[in-house]
């Protein structure tokens, strides 16, 4: 096989995240790319995790599919959620322990999930056993069933190492990433290798986990290399393999950022932990940072410091999801009113109010772009995917100070929780644009409105003093409610809503994929493009028709003469939108900002990520059936 | 640098005629002048009120944030540029309301900045509402109806927060207070100061005649000794301070409540934390770029996130 999907499952806390982290690195180790999305509720133990994984031996996956060839299920639930995602000749890993275990007895699934399940079994006429999903799954769509006794080998593992009993589902884990790289046929030497480097440092574990492994794929002698995936033929030398918010931490570690603070939320806390881990220290001769983190009280203080911070002439940045930026809105506002340049990172998921705190959404568009009382300029970007978001996280800090305003890069729980093998970016690229500083000595004004960009001073800077105020304020900074000093100053700050527009270079705005004259157009931002370039690729390759993919990274102000050139030539029929959301809010901010309207929309808000097959399929009803939104609701 | 430094800006005062505000900030200065404290290495940071005006009638670095903020602010300030002295002011509505999570959240810190709270006991600049540091049933003329909600006090929620500097002021004993204010920002450490602050507009419990008559001077009592010499102390010195900000009404102390240098300032924390690069390198003046570039090149890039690196063995 060109490439394969894969779908692990278990309880939260029993050891999905590392299977994920396992099998990427083994996977990448021997050449393949990777992507793996994970799906988990908002508990720590018990309730149901699962990621979807795709390798191909070909490129870099942009996007994950369904149905897949393999499910790895550590427990009855699994396989209850996901016997209708498996097809074609695949393999489904179990517990043989669980074969008797009927759907009312998962104490852990939702009686709504119950009843859904229910449904679809009773359609099939099956019966409610885990044993009946598997004959039905051997019989009807040709799986084979892999049974694997978990319970004796854990036992013979704890006997042999003299292990705790109680800790013994911890290498749940190494069972199913050993069942799955030997029904594939990868060599020993590249799991041992995930093995390896997941659990270094930590000498005891590996060396437990690489003995189960043995143990694993011994028993599984009959079942080796039963769905083997070709040689990879991608030559790339290294590969990075990490996630959204890894990838958001190492930009703003290469951009320069010196101060962190944040307050823990879904999805973006793991971000601020990958910049304490590796924000300072020094590597070679260099030197690096150090970048203070601050777990603040709560989101207004997280924001509130990083402005303090900035003040002081630091690159700051703050890290959030929805619930959080609402709180620091009122501080935005300052911020816009003081000029002051910062970065927020803006993880959407799941709304209103807090929604579905560990899914995804981009329905947070109009909040990023809208919110807060007053007019002022900010930018608003997005990252289309890992690569994007290290580069982007840099330049956000160029954009902020380079304008002197609020920068708020918005991403996803998609792309946050990801995980994904990419090129190690071209760091030379990276540029730091510091922006106008005042050297000059002499009588300083922080507001000077001889220019709509003032040179910045720092405060702490020797022989000046600087006033900030959040009242309308003076070239000085004092408060001062005079009517042509109001308008003085309002047009300053506005102003720079045009300078953005002449100065951000187009590429920095959008990115056009695909064909140079398409017949048809998809408009998107964010994590949406991996999905939408995959299926511009299937289109063409399908059925013949040439798309592009505009890849919309400003967002505000928003790129409406840039945009109105790319689709001029585009019947607005053939204009399609794609966003995780209800409405499709990018569609009205096109017809607001640009007056352009769309012919199809393609959106999804169960919380689940586009499915290439699916977000391929809605594509093809917009283009061929004149359908105009498409509603995708694939994945458990 | 030669400090015969003005350190009063020129600007109109808009505070009510007769207004605290106008002792504590006569107090600020002298404190700033009596320390020759460096204009361009002091920061007013204020919130919203009456009292949040205060960082433009100075004449050193001020911020004036939002209701509630400006530790949050000050905090990013400070850490970012551990070299500035930080002087925060807020009212009692501001602190101890809209801001008390902030409040609580610098004491447990101990961030070297020093906290001035205007308490008036009312909300002036919206025109008199009940603050947080109005007693449960009082009436001042602002209100319709007696407070219905009680009080909080300061005093005691600093000692509880964790700062290891209390004390209390009155803006009419500009002396005292000015030399309060200089002790505040010679400790290392989150410092407090509860100013009891007469609102002439709006409070008219709380009036200049009533504090002539209540306040007394801790100094003054025999014996009273409120700086932690051992670590020993500590749990000793802090119950004493807490019955002492009991006491309200007749009797009224004001000076030194709690004062322990032994606590390690979150500068120290970090510094630790961090290896001993902060703070000769802190946020605000560490290297960033090389001639327009990051200062990572390829080779430092990969050493660093090596763990996220894999090398192909196809
Ligand atoms: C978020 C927010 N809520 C409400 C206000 C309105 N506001 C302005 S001043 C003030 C009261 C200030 O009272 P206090 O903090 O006690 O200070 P004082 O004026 O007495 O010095 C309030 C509530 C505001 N500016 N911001
Ligand atoms: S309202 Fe009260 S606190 Fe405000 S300026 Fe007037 S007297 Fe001072």
């Amino acid at each position: 096989m060109k490439e394969i999907n894969i779908i692990i499952g278990g309880p939260q806390g029993s050891g999905i995240e590392t299977s994920m982290s396992i099998l990427s690195r083994a996977f990448t180790r021997k050449g393949y790319g990777i992507i793996a999305s994970r799906e988990y509720f908002s508990n720590i133990v018990g309730r149901h995790s699962y990621i979807v994984m795709r390798v191909s031996s070909e490129k870099l996956p942009q996007s994950i599919d369904l149905p897949v060839q393999i499910i790895a299920a550590s427990d009855a639930e699994t396989v209850f959620t996901h016997f209708d995602e498996i097809r074609g000749g695949g393999a489904l890993i179990y517990d043989i322990n669980n074969e008797k275990k009927k759907l009312n007895e998962v104490p852990s699934m939702e009686n709504i999930t119950k009843q859904r399940i229910r449904r679809k079994l009773e359609s099939k006429g099956l019966d409610q056993a885990v044993s009946s999903i598997i004959e039905y799954l051997r019989k009807e769509e040709g799986i084979k069933p892999i049974g694997i006794d978990f319970a004796s080998i854990l036992s013979e593992l704890s006997k042999k190492f003299k292990l705790d009993p109680g800790h013994l589902s911890r290498y749940v884990s190494t069972i199913l990433v050993s069942s799955i790289s030997t029904v594939i046929g990868l060599e020993d030497d590249y799991l041992l290798f995930g093995i390896t480097s997941h659990f270094k440092n930590r000498e005891n574990i590996l060396k437990h986990n690489l003995a189960l492994y043995e143990m694993v794929s011994e028993r599984l002698h009959s079942m080796k290399e039963i769905l083997p995936l070709d040689t990879p033929k991608l030559k790339i030398e290294k590969m990075m393999v990490l996630t959204g918010n890894d990838a958001v931490a190492i930009g703003k570690i290469v951009g320069g950022a010196r101060y962190q603070a944040y307050y823990p939320i879904t999805p973006a806390a793991d971000e601020s932990t990958t910049l304490e881990k590796y924000g300072h220290g020094t590597e070679g001769n260099q030197d690096i940072g150090p970048i203070v983190i601050l777990q603040t009280e709560d989101e207004i203080s997280a924001i509130s410091s990083t402005i303090g911070a900035a003040l002081t002439g630091a690159r700051s940045s703050t890290a959030t999801s929805g619930p959080g930026f609402d709180l620091m809105v009122e501080a935005l506002s300052w911020a816009g009113a003081n000029e002051v340049p910062i970065v927020i990172t803006y993880y959407q998921r799941g709304g209103p109010s807090t929604g579905q705190p560990t899914r995804g959404s981009q329905s947070d568009l109009m909040n990023a772009i809208f919110s807060s009382h007053g007019e002022f300029a900010r930018i608003v970007i997005s990252s289309g995917d890992h690569e994007e978001a290290i580069l982007d996280a840099a330049e956000a800090f160029n954009l902020a100070e380079k304008f002197q305003v609020p920068v708020i890069h918005l991403l996803d729980k998609f792309l946050a929780n990801t995980t994904a093998s990419v090129k190690i970016p071209d760091i030379e690229k990276i540029r730091i644009e510091r922006g106008s500083i005042f050297r000059n000595g002499g009588e300083y004004r922080r507001f000077d409105a001889s220019n709509s960009i003032s040179p910045r001073a720092f405060i702490g800077d020797d022989g000046i003093v600087i006033w900030y105020s959040g009242d309308e304020h003076d070239e000085i900074g004092h408060i001062v409610e005079d009517p042509e000093n109001r308008i003085k100053m309002y047009e300053k700050r506005m102003k720079k809503l045009e300078l953005i527009r002449k100065e951000v270079p187009l590429n920095e705005k959008l990115k056009v994929y695909g064909f140079e004259d398409p017949e048809f157009i998809i408009i998107g931002w964010g994590s949406t493009k991996g999905v939408a370039v995959e299926a511009l690729e299937s289109a063409a390759k399908e059925v013949g028709v040439r798309g592009a993919y505009v890849n919309l990274k400003m967002l505000w102000p928003f790129p409406s003469e840039e945009l109105k050139e790319i689709v001029g030539k585009i019947s607005e029929k053939k204009i399609i939108v794609a966003e995780h959301s209800y409405e499709a809010n990018i569609a009205r901010l096109m017809a607001m900002e640009a007056g352009l309207n769309v012919g199809g929309k393609i959106v999804k808000y169960t919380g689940r990520p586009f499915f290439l097959s699916e977000f391929y399929r809605a594509l093809k009803s917009i283009l061929f059936d004149n359908e105009e939104k498409v509603v995708l609701t694939l994945g458990a | 640098m030669e400090h015969e430094l003005n350190y009063r800006t020129d600007l109109w005062i808009d505070w009510c005629p007769g207004c605290g505000n106008f002792g504590i900030l006569a107090a600020v200065t002298r404190a700033m002048k009596d320390l020759r404290l460096d204009p361009s290495k002091t920061v007013v940071v204020s919130g919203i009120g009456c009292s949040g005006k205060i960082p433009h009638y100075i004449n050193v670095n001020g911020v004036h944030t939002l209701h509630g903020r400006a530790i949050p602010f000050a905090t990013g300030i400070k850490i970012a540029n551990p070299d500035l002295t930080i002087l925060v002011h807020g009212g009692d509505g501001d602190l101890l309301g809209i801001g008390a999570g902030h409040f609580v959240a610098l004491g447990r810190r101990n961030l070297d900045i020093v906290v001035m709270l205007h308490n008036n006991g009312v909300y002036g600049l919206t025109k008199g509402q009940a603050s947080p540091t109005l007693p449960l049933n009082s009436k001042t003329k602002g209100l319709n109806l007696p407070n219905i909600q009680g009080s909080v006090n300061p005093i005691a929620l600093a000692l509880a927060s964790g700062y290891t500097f209390v004390a209390r002021g009155y803006a009419f004993d500009g002396n005292h207070l000015s030399e309060l204010i200089k002790k505040a920002i010679q400790h290392r450490g989150a410092a407090f100061i509860d100013i009891l602050q007469p609102c002439v507009t709006f409070n008219d419990i709380y009036t200049a005649d009533f504090y002539r008559k209540a306040i007394y001077k801790l100094e003054g009592e025999e014996g009273w000794d409120p700086v932690v010499r051992e670590p020993a102390e500590t749990e000793e010195k802090i119950l004493r301070a807490m019955r002492k900000a009991m006491e309200w009404g007749e009797k009224i102390p004001i000076g030194i409540f709690y004062e322990n240098p032994a606590i390690t300032t979150f500068e120290d924390r970090l510094s630790d934390i961090l290896r001993g690069s902060y703070p000769k390198k802190s946020p605000s003046k560490s290297v960033i770029e090389k001639d327009g570039k990051s200062i990572f090149n390829a080779e430092i890039f990969e050493e660093l996130f090596k763990d996220f690196i894999i090398e192909v063995k196809g």
